[in-house]
């Protein structure tokens, strides 16, 4: 007996157990997150290359402050990241709320499981409304997936510059040129891809919420489900942490 | 590692196996969350606090590395799984990125070149 466990530790790729520890359904979704993960990636390195190739171009690529500058029921006020920052700060509540719904059936308590399930679905379905305002005021001031307005003349850049926040906008549509097209391109595949996320993130938290409150995991005796949607989720809310970090803040 | 007893050689089916899940209590949790909602606003105060430079990208950067470390090891649990499956998540991320961050600096750079000859 005394060198049994001597071998079994030495042993873990001899068969018999899990080398991961890990269930079937968890180890598939950590290498799905993986490959995801690199679909992100080339998403956003490329974004850099595009970027970093209109760096001295006399279509300059355009600040983000200047196109996302807008606040709900604040119209025309120089407001740069306060909204993306609200949407980051929404994910991230809904995160902990998801990560609480894990914890809460760690414990087989489906009350708890079923509040915080019900909790990251709301933060889920406000965060995809901020996104739909987004994309509709980017659309609304000449954002397409095949032109784009943000090309400002001289003047207008130079207005920019001295914004301050809280500021009045001043330019019009006059002040309006054609600018480089991947920045609208790129930002509708990014952020759509991410948003798409989202979305089927909801809709499988949703489909996992009705199993709770039905009590098939009850059932079952684990919420590992829960676990699996929460790897998930949380992917979601890291990938937006990248998203933000090279789409508004650089 | 600690499921030797309770999963021996002859009741192993990988396609059912489920490890026994602990709860570490929700104090870990929140600490996460206060962090990163603490380094959401500190990135918000150095927006406005300093112009854009390459100093202010490097330190959005590095936060935004240090938000996916805390994410994926306390809220995606990686840190509690087991070694073998923390190495095969993170070793291949880490490598790959690596490479495609290093040959975005090198060929990015010659794509700006390439307008000027």
């Amino acid at each position: 007996m005394s060198n049994s466990s001597a071998v079994s530790s030495t042993s873990i790729w001899t068969g018999g157990r899990s080398p991961f520890n890990v269930s079937y359904g968890k180890l598939m979704m950590w290498i799905f997150l993986l490959s995801d993960a690199f679909t992100f990636s080339s998403l956003l390195v490329g974004y850099g290359a595009i970027r970093f190739s209109y760096a001295g171009s006399t279509t300059p690529w355009p600040d983000p402050a200047t196109v996302f500058n807008h606040f709900p029921f604040a119209h025309g006020l120089h407001l740069p990241l306060l909204f993306v920052s609200l949407m980051t700060l929404i994910l991230i509540i809904s995160s902990v709320t998801m990560v609480l719904a894990v914890e809460a059936g760690h414990r087989n308590s489906k009350s708890e499981v079923s509040k915080y399930m019900f909790l990251t679905i709301l933060g889920g379905a406000a965060f995809l409304g901020c996104q739909a305002w987004e994309w509709s005021q980017f659309i609304h001031e000449g954002g397409r997936l095949d032109s784009n307005l943000f090309g400002f003349t001289d003047a207008a850049h130079e207005h920019a510059k001295h914004l301050k926040l809280f500021d009045p906008v001043h330019w019009t549509e006059a002040d309006k040129i054609s600018g480089p097209v991947p920045f609208a391109s790129l930002f509708f595949i990014v952020t759509g891809f991410h948003g798409f996320h989202v979305l089927s993130g909801v809709v499988i938290n949703i489909i996992i919420w009705i199993n709770v409150m039905r009590g098939t995991y009850e059932r079952r005796g684990h919420y590992e489900m829960v676990e699996k949607v929460g790897l998930y989720w949380h992917f979601v809310d890291l990938v937006w942490v990248f998203v933000f970090t090279f789409y508004y803040l650089i | 590692m600690s499921n030797n007893h309770t999963h021996t050689e002859g009741t192993y089916i990988p396609e059912t196996y489920i490890p026994h899940a602990e709860s570490h209590g929700t104090g870990s949790l929140w600490r996460t969350f206060w962090i990163l909602l603490g380094i959401t606003i500190v990135d918000f105060i150095i927006y406005f606090a300093f112009g854009a430079s390459m100093a202010r990208n490097i330190v959005f950067i590095a936060f935004g590395i240090i938000k996916a470390i805390l994410i994926v090891g306390i809220f995606m649990h990686l840190n509690y799984e087991a070694k073998f499956l923390r190495w095969m998540i993170v070793l291949p991320a880490v490598i790959f990125l690596s490479y495609l961050v290093c040959f975005l600096l090198i060929e990015g750079n010659y794509v700006s070149l390439e307008k000027y000859f």
